[in-house]
């Protein structure tokens, strides 16, 4: 108990530096560039619109009954979440290796930093998302999605994908320190881990066998929650619901609990 | 206020070196056998404890374990072997304005090494002036620090650290910064903290300054410590080892 609250405390005291670190990346993002901030609206439907074309046009991709845009701008936007904050988590440690070996400072922070810095930008995606899904009323994309009460869980459902996030950077960049082929390496696995991911395509037209195995990617899981509600106005059962949480929490606590292990080390690594 | 017990310091040489596949095959089949990781020991068995109020100096030629012993007392390494128990808040000033990032400008970054120092936003809103009178930099503000000349950056940094009054202030060889001017202020800031009962912990190659500032010496060759006492006494032998 002792030790849970020396975290928490530690935590609040070093609160201050995770902000000021979060609006350092902001600063330096959009320094320089003439739209800024406005990118990060403009970013995703660009994105959005480059696939629907790619994929509805050229592949005849389509997901009967539902609207493929809302659907392809859901995957795009949650799947570029996690790649982006977990890349960036897994540099975070080594990138600073240089102010690691001068001053204490708890290591934790940096690729927790990273993952909200990545996650408030999440959050302004979501701005042109819920646009996207407006204009459906007026004929985006066939089929019209209905805005409804379980948007109140979608909140809840983030919050345990940036959990989940958190707890893969905490144990990338812990990994990457001791080798650093992991920069690579996860380079290979995060591609693959997007076409083993129904961001484009819908999992019926995989095999029953394949379909089965998708239950394990937790990923999918995320996307599956938010899709139901966004796009035919489904509640998410509630053992989906309690197995989100238990995802999230379980690979936070595991991210943490080696990285805390294996911190003492770093150090001799840089 | 520091107690050091019988504290090692262990680096492993061989990890240093870099793995890797090539030479992993060429180690396979030239059949030979995996060398055994060099130990290196930074610090060897150090014991010594500093009082409240005290100003101990680090002597040593390069090499000897000055920085790392710094390194292990402001919480960065943790050592291999031994205890360190410290009482009080710490002011690492190991090495001056780690932590700037050249894309900001002075102003934010004043907040971000104040940040990385282990200050509150309460206490940097209230020294902020403080801080930019003192580096004389108050025109410079809005500049981005990657513009600053080394001496100008070194300025806002010694400015930012010493903004606090520290319980126990850790310096590695700082007190040459900026011009002539400055460095006199900064030398003058620095004995007032000693002079307000600051315990200073203090690495200088300049047996002078020590003389001048330390109660206190020790000596460290080799990650041994060869003698503690008294600065003039020791300072005297160390130099004439030296000069052999």
């Amino acid at each position: 108990m002792i030790k849970v609250k020396n975290i928490f405390n530690n935590f609040k005291r070093y609160w201050f530096l995770m902000t000021q670190l979060i609006s350092r990346d902001f600063k330096v993002k959009y320094k320089r560039s003439v739209l800024g901030v406005v990118w990060s609206l403009l970013y995703p439907i660009l994105m959005m619109a480059v696939m629907a074309v790619v994929f509805s046009q050229m592949f005849k991709f389509k997901v009967e009954g539902i609207n493929y845009l809302v659907y392809l701008m859901t995957g795009i936007i949650m799947f570029n979440y996690f790649s982006e904050a977990s890349n960036a988590a897994m540099t975070s440690v080594v990138d600073n290796f240089s102010l690691i070996n001068k001053v204490y400072i708890p290591k934790y922070i940096f690729p927790i930093a990273k993952c909200l810095f990545v996650g408030i930008n999440f959050v302004l995606t979501l701005i042109p998302w819920l646009g996207v899904i407006a204009l459906s009323y007026v004929g985006l994309g066939e089929y019209v999605c209905h805005f409804n009460i379980y948007y109140l869980l979608l909140p809840y459902i983030f919050f345990c994908m940036l959990l989940f996030t958190v707890g893969i950077g905490l144990l990338l960049s812990c990994i990457s320190v001791f080798l650093r082929d992991m920069f690579y390496i996860y380079g290979i696995i995060i591609t693959i881990w997007n076409y083993l991911t129904p961001v484009f395509y819908s999992v019926e037209i995989l095999p029953e066998s394949l379909q089965k195995i998708m239950q394990f990617n937790p990923l999918y899981q995320f996307f599956t929650a938010t899709r139901s509600i966004v796009l035919s106005a489904q509640r998410p059962s509630f053992t989906t619901l309690i197995v989100l949480g238990a995802i999230g929490v379980g690979t936070f606590l595991i991210g943490g609990i080696i990285f805390r292990k294996k911190q003492d080390k770093f150090i001799y690594y840089v | 206020m520091i107690n050091i017990q019988n504290v090692s310091m262990k680096f492993n040489l061989g990890i240093e070196k870099d793995f890797s596949f090539k030479q992993a095959f060429v180690d396979f089949f030239s059949g030979k056998k995996k060398k055994k990781n060099e130990d290196f020991w930074a610090l060897k068995n150090v014991s010594f404890s500093v009082g409240k109020g005290e100003v101990v100096g680090l002597i040593g030629s390069n090499g000897a374990g000055k920085s790392t012993l710094l390194k292990v007392v402001s919480g960065v390494m943790k050592p291999t072997k031994g205890k360190v128990t410290v009482n009080g808040a710490i002011s690492p000033m190991i090495e001056l304005g780690a932590g700037f990032d050249g894309n900001l400008t002075a102003r934010e970054n004043i907040y971000l090494n104040g940040a990385i120092l282990g200050y509150s936003k309460k206490f940097l809103d209230s020294k902020f002036d403080e801080i930019v009178e003192f580096s004389e930099l108050r025109d410079f503000l809005e500049v981005p620090v990657k513009n600053f000349s080394s001496g100008m950056t070194a300025k806002l940094a010694f400015s930012i650290a010493t903004i606090v009054e520290p319980e126990i202030l850790i310096v590695d060889e700082i007190l040459s910064v900026g011009d002539i001017k400055f460095q006199e202020k900064s030398k003058k800031k620095m004995m007032d903290m000693i002079k307000g009962g600051t315990t200073v912990l203090y690495v200088s190659h300049s047996l002078e300054s020590i003389k001048d500032l330390c109660t206190k010496v020790v000596w460290l060759e080799h990650g041994k410590v060869i003698k503690i006492g008294d600065p003039k006494k020791i300072c005297d032998e160390y130099y004439k080892e030296q000069m052999k």
